[in-house]
């Protein structure tokens, strides 16, 4: 096992980057300086041994807050936390009073008391985590608010691809599926303009809004047409109830239309890469086949990012409250 | 009843488009002198005598959409609340909607409605307060209300409230049997399915901030329905708080056709648009939602050239929990009984409007689209009056209201026009502190 600390992170726990706000709410509003440090910073992350324990947020707690179900992202939160040093308390919501009618804000309340120094949420509902923010002195991390954003999401798809090809700009990023109910394509549409990549959208119709070319992206209906020249095909998932004639006439359709096989897949560049936020339909969105070919697919580089893309912000957020506690000690 | 003379005044009265410095003369309840010639009223014994320094006095207002509360939901306002914050508005006479707990589907329950303030103190008793009766049978959008019995018991039309009648054999059987009585139909013109779990106007803004939008075809749909149906039915068809250019649009050619059609809209659907729910605040989730900005020009359009023959508050007060909530979780509605008049006299300020056209628009035109005998300054009218210094300005602050609810859109909006007094009947309910 490797005894000696790493020479980087051990010699300079203020290397974290700075956020220009005390939270993380979404990719809309950073700008192209603090994204590319996160991601410097959780490469060397990513980097670490595998069984590396960090330091760097001893003392600091950090709650977890999902109002929506989640497995890998609140996984990937927990662990990120424990391997920077940090406490970590995952609220229970489906058996608290919070499922008994208690508002968020009272829940907000009532946990701040506690003093976290980071509150992670997830919420069925957009803007559900600003709203947050402004009752509690904790920093704030969404972790995804209804169809708004998921920022970390986005942040470890662009690790992923940054690792993988190594570079952005330039690169032509097909993400498919439904748009309209995605907070992963909005922050990825974000991150991925920012970071100067050229982003098509691949929907039917009825799971994209019109307005979605204002944020500066192609729109295609299409996939054939849309996966000509791309790079890299980011798949979303396409909720059960959204299959059965309600957004879309059938899964089967679907999959007709807008699954990822290997054939559509020969429309784009040669060695074009799949990515996927999970958790996957196989047989919807894309081909079981297609999904477990890892010299195309990165969905499993995707779930590993997030830890190191988790543990940086986090990181960042931390040394953003210890700067404003400097701040009010003077 | 004691006597007032107004004195040195400015007097702006819509029906007879009059505006005159002179002096105003109320006995018994009733206007009983008008002059345009200072000091030539001769003030009866013990009358009370107002100079009015020149300031303005106008029909007292005549709002005609205010959610009541009561009963059912006295924790959001209270007729004590709701009257003192009328009166600080200036407002002489309110229509409420009938989607009360219970519901104002029957003449007990309309009448006792009407005597809402019956249990107050004097003098605020004396507001004016109308119903609209209940369209369908506890506002199921199904059956029809006893609408003659509703009639007979003071109803001034009939609406279902927030929702619409969406049902179009409903609609034209309500539509129908309102117009043999006389009566108008008051139509929230939202298709309920195109429009369901919408949180916002639908639009780039919705699509940015991952709301679920509201098209503007939900309130064309409707209207564009309604109007087929008022043709097969005659009668008379209102469209409340229309906010959209193509509803504004087929509200123009309805008219232009002669069919009895009216309509209002309220006053964040002229001054806001849908850009201000971009920090997902509460304060602006209303209904129908904040539209483009196209559609606000529009509506400024429609109130210029008399598409839009009136504006009323829109009052829907909510209390702090129903707004302490995600965006898409809280309930809709603002507290607008005391902002109405200076937020309308915005429009006259900023040159959109003649002074004479925004008082119509809320005194005048709601009382003539409802019959009801108010909203004018002539001799032998009903003295309901409204004494205002048009220029003084004032920050809209929610904190301040006499409303139990203080959510407003206009949270700091600095506005200019603030009422001095209110008089109902030549009673006066409200003097400025």
């Amino acid at each position: 096992m490797n005894t000696s600390p790493s020479p980087y992170l051990a010699t300079d726990p203020m290397g974290a980057p700075a956020l220009p706000d005390r939270h993380l709410l979404g990719i809309e509003g950073l700008n192209r300086p603090t994204i590319t440090s996160l991601l410097e910073r959780a490469n060397q992350f990513a980097d670490l041994p595998a069984r590396e324990q960090l330091s760097h947020l001893k003392g600091i707690t950090v709650f977890t807050i999902f109002f929506e179900n989640s497995t890998r992202t609140r996984v990937s939160f927990d662990l990120a936390a424990r391997k920077m040093g940090a406490s970590v308390v995952n609220v229970p919501v489906a058996t608290s009073s919070i499922k008994k009618g208690e508002s968020l804000i009272d829940t907000a309340v009532t946990l701040n008391a506690m003093h976290p120094d980071i509150l992670v949420m997830r919420h069925q509902n957009s803007g559900a985590s600003l709203l947050l923010s402004k009752y509690v002195n904790a920093a704030v991390i969404n972790a995804g608010d209804g169809r708004h954003e998921h920022p970390t999401q986005a942040l470890l798809d662009a690790l992923t691809i940054q690792r993988r090809v190594g570079y952005i700009e330039g690169l032509n990023i097909a993400i498919c599926g439904d748009i309209a109910n995605s907070r992963v394509a909005r922050s990825n549409i974000h991150l991925l303009s920012i970071l100067g990549a050229n982003i098509r959208v691949i929907s039917p119709t009825t799971l994209v809004p019109k307005h979605i070319t204002e944020m500066g992206v192609a729109l295609y209906h299409d996939m054939e047409e849309g996966l000509q020249g791309t790079d890299i095909v980011m798949l979303l998932r396409l909720q059960q109830e959204r299959m059965q004639g309600a957004e879309t006439p059938s899964q089967r359709e679907y999959f007709h239309r807008y699954g990822l096989t290997r054939e559509k897949l020969s429309l784009a560049k040669p060695k074009a890469l799949i990515m996927h936020p999970g958790p996957m339909n196989r047989g919807v969105e894309i081909s079981s086949e297609l999904a477990d070919d890892l010299e195309r697919s990165l969905i499993t580089t995707q779930v590993e990012m997030g830890v190191a893309i988790r543990m940086a912000c986090l990181e960042a957020l931390a040394f953003g409250l210890t700067k404003s506690d400097q701040r009010n000690m003077k | 009843m004691t006597a007032t003379l107004f004195q040195h005044v400015q007097i702006i009265d819509p029906a007879s488009n009059t505006n005159m410095v002179g002096e105003c003369l109320v006995e018994q309840g009733r206007i009983s002198q008008l002059s345009d010639q200072l000091g030539s009223i001769k003030a009866p014994k013990d009358a009370t005598i107002i100079n009015g320094n020149g300031k303005a006095l106008i029909p007292g207002l005549v709002d005609m959409r205010v959610q009541s509360c009561h009963p059912g939901a006295i924790h959001k306002e209270t007729p004590l609340t709701l009257a003192r914050a009328a009166a600080r508005g200036g407002i002489t006479s309110i229509v409420c909607l009938p989607n009360t707990n219970p519901v104002l589907d029957d003449p007990e329950m309309l009448k006792s409605q009407c005597q809402m303030l019956s249990g107050l103190s004097e003098p605020l008793k004396a507001l004016k307060v109308y119903a609209y009766g209940a369209a369908t049978s506890g506002l199921d959008g199904e059956s029809m209300a006893e609408l003659g019995l509703l009639t007979d018991a003071g109803a001034v039309g009939f609406t279902n409230a927030t929702h619409a009648i969406s049902n179009s054999l409903t609609m034209r059987r309500v539509l129908s049997y309102a117009a043999m009585l006389g009566q108008p139909v008051i139509q929230h013109a939202e298709d309920p399915i195109l429009a369901a779990n919408g949180e916002m106007h639908e639009g780039e803004h919705s699509m940015r901030l991952g709301l679920r939008g509201i098209p503007d075809a939900a309130e064309e749909i409707i209207i564009a329905r309604d109007l087929s149906l008022l043709q097969m039915t005659g009668g008379h068809y209102h469209v409340a708080h229309i906010s959209t250019a193509k509803g504004i649009a087929l509200i123009r050619g309805a008219k232009a056709e002669g069919l009895k059609v009216t309509c209002d809209t309220a006053p964040p659907y002229a001054l806001l648009n849908d850009i201000a729910v971009r920090d997902y605040d509460s304060r602006y989730r209303l209904s129908p939602p904040l539209r483009h900005e196209d559609d606000r020009l529009a509506v400024l359009d429609g109130l210029a050239d008399g598409t839009i023959d009136a504006v009323a508050s829109d009052h829907s007060p909510q209390d702090r929990d129903a707004k302490s909530l995600p965006f898409g979780l809280a309930e809709v509605g603002y507290s607008g009984l005391e902002t109405l008049l200076a937020l309308m006299l915005s429009l006259y300020h900023g040159g959109t409007l003649s002074l004479m056209q925004v008082v119509a628009l809320i005194s005048y035109h709601p009382a003539q689209i409802l019959g009801l005998n108010v909203g004018q300054i002539r001799l032998d009218a009903p003295a309901d009056l409204t004494l205002l210094d048009l220029n003084k300005s004032w920050q809209i602050r929610g904190e301040n209201f006499a409303s139990l609810s203080g959510t407003t859109p206009f949270e700091g909006t600095p506005v200019q026009g603030t009422v001095l007094g209110t008089w109902v009947d030549g009673i006066q309910i409200y003097e400025a502190g």
